[in-house]
């Protein structure tokens, strides 16, 4: 076999994962960091050591506080300091898991599928042919750099409270989708340490959904409908429940995240091509068009009322009409610039890895810690750092990370206490026979 | 294991004795096996046939199938929407696997739901075997399940529902009545489109009242959410707490999606059982000759190959003019990539060795191809290279290496799901790769040299249809060769095959074929 043969495997074997090149490049844009608070691997081994809950990870991950075959089945991979990424890891304990990880120390490590087989085979070198993954939480990944279109505060990874008001919301619809809809019960939200967040849907009927299923679950939630992530919303009338429902979240938050806080109309040409020409009426598009051009600079709120004043002055055939374009238009515009953004891979693939809750972001230094949207918004710009959790440890004060690791012990709890009960109902009634 | 073998024994002796069972088989009256095994034209397959049939009913039953899901795939691959496929695969099921709908004779409807029983029951042997197969087959049989059911009236359709035992639950009046706006709201479009279709059309004038009275009448179906993927990711359900609420008429949508899964699970179990039936030599060739059946002219060709037609495939042939002028654009392409380079990339490679051996080049005859193209002209390798980086390569293409999988040329399907060519690379589907300006040179070096006639080719390929591009090709550069034998005395005998291209040795074969005929046709006037 030939180099280029062993690349081209190796590229395919890449894609088959799932797993995006970026882990190559990740960690060489270091210079939007000062030099002093870049964190060395010796933080990230002390941190391991003595800060991550390996015990709740585990249990979490387990679906049991009590040793579970199962778990040699998952997979785990670590993003190594010097930028190398190591896939198939397994661990039989919990100790295991967290010696590993503490002597590897790598910049995170990521969970994924349990596969049908141990995997410890596998890093033995053996051949398996059969080696699949067989069940993996059903995860969604909601990223800033998404909204970039829409947003005017912020631009690529910075964030501030202001944008990160999309975020709040589309956590919220997410969750209330999950939870109404599907009927998911045990599931956490976690802050990816920079610019997104992390759903974790662990109930069990959600972790044995095929690939096709998955697939249908992110059409479901997803309103785009272009098969290429086309913008164009497609929505039907009658609105779908789930659409009526997120509209109304939607609406209530328009004003204050765009009209006050992004305002991103302002900017003419933008407004031209967000607003103007998707107006479904060519009068009315060309006299919004001829208006801001004429009266450059006007607020986006001014833009909005623009609108509706020109329907008003204009001499249109039938008022009525144009009325309703101009509703279920405005309605489609708010759903597109706040109804949430997904990244369709995370969730479609079952063999797909995800940053583990509780690791560290290497250029933050944040922890991506778990949140649930019922405790109220979070608040990513005061969540515990690697800075801070040192310094509380070295004046001796309770670590920060505390309510953060109960949050997530809460929701583990709940979800262990449904398979112990679960496997309690199954074991009678085998007894039954 | 004891079982086991007693009942292969078993199994022995009831075919010597099978005239016998046939005997009893007949006395069971066709009247009670239409009430007991066949009640419905339509099956959900969950019950493996319990009789004898020859093993010549064997190979024809499958054969009429395979004939019909190839063509159904063909459509799929052609992105046909389900309304067209139908068109298309009407005739042919009439032909190969008619279900009639009701008759007095019931002898004759136990007969064809027999053969529509046992002929899939067939093909899941054959396509249990890889993944990729099973995937193939599963999505043409609901593929034409979908036809089917289609095509029942609405009482057959209820009645076959009715019989299944699947985790569904009627809605009540109260709980519909409760949940009214939410189910009109989400299933509006279904119903929309079910009337359209069952009133002339898209130009037919749905109004709003029309739906509502249609929902008022409809009744509605609670399924658990992981049941109806197709109905969720086009939110044509109202979903709740884990459940959808299915209308009656999206039932078909539900149906479909058990069948495939049910069968995805069962082929599985198959496969492990497939084993057990090694012993038995007068199955496995024509399970393995079925599996094979990529190639639909293989099994369409009426021409039993002759030995001296397989040995015409030789190092120095494939790239003669006689056998290199029914290659279709992709393996002449990856021809002259050989010749211009004396050598070719990773994908390319694998994409011509596995063409050439499809056509019936051996492994011996592999090699010295391979290595007189890699070794042979200015600033090609040395043969000591070749040795050691290539040899290894092409010997595990025919399974001699490595896992040992012998594999099979790839279809147009894996050609264009493998990454495209980049410069100096040869593989991939010239329809898709090639620029529409080259791609007229190259319609131009195979004859075809009117605007019109290229255009229509262009057309296809800037729709994405590249197998029709290729089976357009075909049709133009054979024109005169199809004319010359219908007007022959062979004219009547000979089978147009009017399928889609799928496969680039299917585009050999058909050529070759047609060659073959035209030879035979000029004998038969001498």
């Amino acid at each position: 076999m030939t180099l280029e043969d062993v690349t081209n495997i190796e590229q395919e074997a890449g894609k088959l994962a799932g797993k995006p090149q970026e882990t190559v490049t990740s960690v060489a844009n270091v210079s939007d960091q000062p030099a002093s608070s870049r964190i060395t691997q010796a933080d990230f081994e002390e941190y391991y050591k003595h800060f991550l809950p390996f015990k709740s990870i585990y249990a979490w991950l387990n679906h049991s506080p009590l040793p579970n075959l199962k778990f040699g089945h998952r997979e785990f991979a670590m993003e190594h300091f010097n930028t190398q990424y190591q896939r198939y890891c397994c661990f039989t304990s919990s100790n295991e898991f967290k010696d590993a990880i503490v002597k590897a120390s790598p910049s995170r490590f990521e969970v994924g599928a349990i596969y049908n087989e141990n995997l410890k085979n596998k890093i033995k070198g053996q051949k398996s042919a059969n080696l699949k993954p067989v069940e993996k939480e059903l995860n969604f990944d909601i990223d800033l750099t998404d909204y970039d279109d829409i947003r005017t505060c912020c631009a690529k990874t910075d964030i501030c409270l202001k944008c990160w008001k999309f975020i709040n919301l589309a956590v919220n619809i997410m969750d209330v989708t999950l939870r109404e809809d599907f009927g998911f019960e045990n599931l956490i939200w976690v802050f990816s340490g920079r610019r997104g967040v992390h759903c974790w849907v662990s109930d069990p009927r959600a972790r044995v959904l095929d690939e096709s299923k998955r697939r249908s679950i992110i059409e479901y939630v997803m309103l785009k409908s272009g098969k290429n992530g086309s913008d164009k919303l497609s929505l039907r009338k009658p609105y779908h429940p789930l659409v009526e429902r997120a509209l109304k979240m939607c609406t209530k938050s328009f004003q204050e995240i765009i009209m006050e806080d992004q305002d991103p109309w302002r900017d003419d040409e933008k407004a031209i091509t967000h607003l103007a020409k998707t107006f479904p009426d060519s009068k009315l598009k060309d006299a919004l068009t001829s208006k801001w051009k004429a009266q450059p600079g006007r607020s986006s709120l001014q833009k909005w009322k623009d609108v509706d004043e020109l329907i008003e002055k204009g001499q249109y055939v039938s008022s009525r009409t144009i009325a309703g374009l101009n509703q279920d238009w405005k309605r489609e515009i708010i759903l597109s610039c706040l109804y949430p953004k997904l990244d369709i891979e995370v969730s479609r693939q079952l063999n797909h890895l995800l940053k583990s809750p509780f690791c560290i972001h290497p250029k933050t230094g944040n922890v991506c810690v778990p949140f649930d949207p019922k405790d109220g918004d979070f608040d990513p710009l005061s969540g515990p750092t690697l800075q801070k959790l040192f310094e509380e440890r070295s004046e001796g004060r309770e670590s920060c990370l505390k309510p953060y690791v109960e949050i997530f012990d809460r929701f583990v709890q709940g979800l262990n206490k449904e398979e112990l009960a679960k496997r309690k109902t199954e074991n009678k009634e085998n007894l039954d026979f | 294991m004891f079982r086991q073998t007693k009942r292969r024994a078993l199994g022995r002796r009831n075919f010597e004795s099978s005239v016998h069972i046939n005997a009893y088989d007949n006395s069971l009256k066709a009247q009670e096996l239409l009430e007991t095994v066949y009640p419905s034209r339509l099956s959900l397959y969950t019950l493996p046939p319990q009789n004898e049939i020859t093993l010549d009913q064997f190979e024809t039953w499958a054969i009429d199938r395979l004939k019909v899901l190839l063509e159904i795939e063909a459509c799929i691959q052609n992105g046909r929407p389900l309304k067209e496929t139908e068109q298309v695969i009407k005739p042919l099921l009439a032909k190969l696997l008619p279900l009639t709908a009701t008759s007095k004779d019931a002898e004759l409807l136990v007969k064809e739901r027999k053969k529509d029983h046992v002929s899939h029951y067939i093909l899941r042997l054959a396509f249990c075997k890889s993944e990729e197969l099973r995937v193939r087959f599963v999505r043409a049989e609901t593929t034409l399940f979908k036809i089917r059911f289609m095509s029942c009236s609405m009482s057959e359709q209820k009645e076959f529902t009715d019989r299944l035992s699947l985790p569904w639950e009627a809605v009540g009046d109260s709980t519909k009545r409760k949940l009214a706006d939410k189910l009109y709201n989400a299933c509006h479009g279904v119903i929309r489109n079910y009337l359209v279709l069952n009133s002339g059309g898209a130009n037919a004038n749905i109004s709003e009242d029309h739906i509502k009275s249609f929902f008022n009448q409809e009744s509605f179906l609670k399924v658990p959410f992981e049941y109806i993927g197709d109905l969720i990711a086009t939110k044509s359900v109202y979903l709740h707490l884990g459940f959808g609420y299915v209308p009656q008429v999206s039932v078909l949508s539900l149906l479909a999606s058990e069948f495939q899964t049910s069968m995805t699970r069962d082929l599985l179990v198959t496969r492990k059982f497939l084993s057990q039936l090694d012993e038995d030599d007068r199955v496995l060739p024509v399970l393995n000759h079925l599996s094979q059946g990529y190639v639909a002219a293989e099994i369409q060709s009426d021409f039993t190959q002759s030995d001296s037609d397989v040995t015409d495939i030789t190092a120095d042939s494939v790239i003669s003019e006689g056998i290199a002028r029914h290659y279709p654009l992709c393996g002449t392409n990856l021809v002259k990539g050989v010749l211009a380079n004396h050598h070719l990339r990773f994908q390319g490679r694998q994409q011509l060795t596995l063409f050439l051996k499809g056509i019936g080049l051996n492994i011996d005859q592999a090699m010295i191809f391979w290595q007189k193209q890699f070794t042979s002209g200015p600033g090609a390798m040395t043969i000591d290279k070749f040795q050691k980086e290539y040899r290894y390569n092409i010997r595990h293409s025919y399974g001699l290496e490595g896992a040992r999988i012998n594999y099979r040329p790839y279809d147009c399907r894996q050609i264009l799901k493998h990454p495209r060519p980049a410069k100096g690379e040869y593989h991939g589907c010239p329809y898709r790769d090639f620029t529409s300006e080259r791609l007229v040179v190259q319609l131009e070096e195979m004859g075809i040299n009117d605007k019109q006639s290229q255009v229509e080719v262009l057309d296809q390929k800037e729709m994405g249809n590249y197998q029709n591009a290729c089976t357009k090709v075909f049709e133009l550069t054979h024109k005169s060769q199809m004319e010359k034998l219908a007007a022959s005395g062979l004219g009547k005998t000979y089978k147009v095959d009017q399928t889609s291209i799928a496969h680039p040795n299917q585009y050999f074969e058909r050529s070759r074929n047609l060659e073959r005929w035209l030879d035979k046709a000029g004998e038969m006037a001498k």
